[in-house]
């Protein structure tokens, strides 16, 4: 199903565990190197200010040229370190290589706390008081500054402030001045103060790093959860509307269906009724609705019988169908309904509804009704007077009331052979009819087919002779049991040996075979004729049939018996078929099951 | 056994009559006693004495079988065999006349030049339980 796969691909991959200790540990030092460098351009433009600065305050001393070229290198510096952050800021992969660029900004801190120092120390050389002021602002200065640049990494912090302060402290522990070895102590304590503070924001970096991690993970599965959330919010909405429309068309169905559909719960409750079910039993829908059809549209009667059918379908949980029933609608007249139920099942195999389809039947049974009628009258009708026409040729041509001359010989016997032809379609009718309106009843008995086929070709010897064909036996008949009417199994029998016979050239042999095969028996009469036109294959077996209709002028029949033959063989439990034969002509069969 | 001589036979179409009398004597050397109208036909038959009474099915008014249980409840005609000659043949039909215990059935249309043979069958399928 569709969205089974969507949901299993929005499955996202596995987080990363908590604890895992590298993938952090990289994630901090990629994230401390990116806060050391997001400070150093605030760094390198206090760095240029302070240089010029510096060069502007001591250039009238008598140290203006170790201050120019002071001013050069620390200049160069800081233009060296002001690429290595255009670089690391280049940098793809400055992620991955987070220590390397961490390790380079630290030598960068290094240099440039080292040109400090080296400015600082000019403190003990010069005799202005001013420009001693200076330089103890600038000393100051760059140790505060710098708490501010390398708050991320207390260490580097340390490493820039050292060069700073060191040699100060030096010149100051060895002055002559007692005041000022007095002082000297306080300048390394100012330092570990500001390294002490460097530490704390270090610390506070860190919390915040963590914290910032966090969210970044929460921030990422709440994405991830709203986007799946998203997906399946769709799909519903996607899967609501196809449901919505698929209801919308099967309700169309059953609202404007001309068949009245029912539906009932498992205790035979409607559900809910359509328009047609209304109108076929002439009850409103609020009627029906929650009412158990049983006890509502049958005849106190009827209802054992329908009750059991019902139950019957809830225990076998499978349709049934065409059940017919005489009902009463509820203005009182009976109409007859033909009943299809289908049981909704759910995946726990329990039946949640039953459709049931109801269809008026009364008008096509009073139709067939008024149709067998006609036929049966009809055929009395037709059968009176072709007895009185048949008879009177008969006793003509019998000869017994003496001799007409042979013309008048030949006319009775063409009328009387049309009348025979009449009969035989008049018969044929009928047998069609009674089959197909299932009024053919078969007597079955177990018999020997292999006497009833040698009395068939004893019937129809005379009749193959007029085309000059004999009729046999091939090989030994199987002795064989099967259950046969004997009255219409001699109909078929007959049939099959005089087409076989009819359309056989003058001459030719009809041979009947009988031969067990398994459990079956299989009968076949095999001609010599000019075969099966491929083009009619597939209408042997239907009604009014013939291959060639001129035929049916000159070799006689009706095109209805191979028609009445399958179904009475059908009736008897058997298959009819044919097939070409080898050598030419055709091999009609049938197969009985053997009598057990 | 005596042989087959003398027939009535009780048919309303009239044509039908005149084939079957012709059959029947011309062919079958038989002695045929024709009646057209059933309400008549025991008074008939009592005069004529047949050896065996052959019934048309379907007639107005009095229609075969009851021809043939009113024959079964009148002492002169009890012991006469009955064919019947029906144009249906329904197995229902069948059933019904062995039920009345008819002696046999011949279908329309039959052949005339036929008919003699099929009715000295039956007669001399009786012979064997016949007491006279």
């Amino acid at each position: 199903m569709r969205s089974t796969a969507t949901a299993s691909q929005s499955t996202p991959a596995p987080a990363p565990a908590a604890g895992d200790a590298p993938l952090e540990a990289r994630q901090l030092t990629a994230d401390r190197a990116a806060q050391l460098y997001s400070q150093l351009p605030a760094g390198i433009v206090a760095s240029v200010v302070l240089i010029v600065v510096a060069v502007y305050a001591l250039r009238g001393s008598n140290y203006t040229w170790v201050v120019y070229g002071w001013s050069a290198v620390a200049l160069a510096v800081t233009a060296v370190r002001a690429v290595l952050g255009w670089l690391y800021q280049r940098d793809r992969d400055r992620d991955d290589k987070a220590e390397r660029w961490i390790r380079w900004l630290a030598v960068g801190a290094l240099a440039s706390g080292t040109l400090w120092g080296v400015l600082a120390s000019l403190f003990f050389e010069l005799q202005n008081d001013l420009e001693h002021l200076f330089i103890l602002m600038v000393l100051g200065g760059v140790l505060v500054g710098g708490i501010a640049m390398y708050a991320a990494s207390w260490s580097i912090y340390a490493v820039y402030g050292a060069p700073v302060v060191l040699p100060f402290t030096y010149g100051l522990m060895t002055h002559e001045l007692e005041l000022l070895r007095v002082f000297s102590p306080l300048v390394p304590m100012f330092y570990a103060a500001c390294v002490g503070v460097a530490y704390r924001l270090n610390t506070l970096f860190l919390s915040g790093f963590r914290a910032r991690r966090s969210f970044r993970k929460l921030n990422t599965e709440y994405v991830i959860l709203n986007q799946r959330l998203e997906r399946q919010l769709e799909e519903l909405a996607q899967s609501h509307q196809q449901v919505e429309e698929s209801g919308r068309k099967l309700a169309l169905f059953v609202e404007r269906s001309p068949v009245a559909v029912f539906e009932l719960d498992p205790r035979g409750r409607a559900l809910h009724v359509n328009p047609a079910a209304e109108a076929l039993f002439g009850y409103a829908g609020n009627e029906l609705d929650g009412h158990a059809i049983a006890d509502l549209l049958f005849s106190p009667e009827r209802r054992p019988d329908v009750l059991a059918n019902w139950r019957t379908l809830l225990r076998d949980r499978a349709p049934i169908t065409r059940l017919r029933e005489t009902t009463p609608r509820r203005d009182g007249q009976n109409i007859v309904c033909e009943w299809s139920l289908t049981p909704l099942v759910n995946a726990q195999g329990r039946v949640i509804s039953v459709i049931a389809q109801v269809r008026d039947v009364t008008q096509q049974l009073e139709a067939e009704r008024l149709k067998q009628e006609f036929t049966s009258t009809l055929s009395h009708e037709l059968r009176t007077p072709l007895t009185a026409i048949l008879g009177a040729l008969q006793l003509v041509n019998s000869g017994a009331l003496g001799s007409a001359s042979p013309e008048i010989q030949e006319l009775t016997a063409v009328a009387e052979r049309n009348g025979q032809r009449l009969l035989d379609l008049i018969n044929d009718l009928l047998d069609l009819e009674k089959v197909e309106s299932g009024k053919l009843a078969v007597e079955l008995q177990a018999m020997r087919l292999d006497e009833l086929v040698h009395e068939a070709l004893t019937l129809n010897r005379a009749f193959a002779a007029r085309y000059k064909v004999h009729l046999e036996a091939a090989g030994r008949l199987c002795d064989s049991l099967v259950r046969v009417d004997r009255r219409r199994m001699l109909q078929v029998l007959t049939n099959l040996v005089s087409n076989a016979a009819k359309f056989s050239p003058e001459g030719a042999v009809v041979e009947v075979t009988l031969e067990e095969r398994g459990r079956q028996v299989r009968l076949a009469v095999h001609d010599r004729g000019a075969g099966i036109p491929a083009a009619f294959r597939s209408r042997v077996f239907t009604r009014f049939s013939q291959a060639d209709m001129s035929l049916t002028r000159e070799k006689g029949g009706t095109g209805l018996g191979l028609a009445i033959c399958k179904r009475m063989v059908e009736l008897m439990g058997g298959r009819i078929g044919f097939d070409d034969r080898e050598g030419g002509g055709t091999t009609f069969w049938i197969d009985l099951p053997k009598d057990a | 056994m005596p042989a087959l001589q003398r027939i009535c036979y009780v048919e309303d179409d009239e044509d039908i009559q005149r084939i079957v009398r012709l059959a029947l004597e011309r062919i079958g050397g038989l002695t045929v006693d024709v009646v057209a109208d059933p309400g008549t036909a025991i008074e008939r038959m009592v005069a004529f004495q047949p050896d065996l009474v052959v019934l048309d099915w379907m007639m107005p008014g009095i229609d075969g079988p009851t021809l043939f249980r009113r024959m079964r409840d009148h002492p002169a005609t009890r012991h006469l065999p009955v064919v019947f000659i029906t144009a249906k043949a329904s197995e229902r039909e069948l059933q019904e006349l062995r039920a009345l215990g008819a002696a046999g059935m011949l279908s329309k249309p039959f052949s005339p030049k036929d008919l003699p043979g099929q009715l000295r069958a039956i007669w001399n399928s009786l012979g064997a339980d016949r007491p006279d």
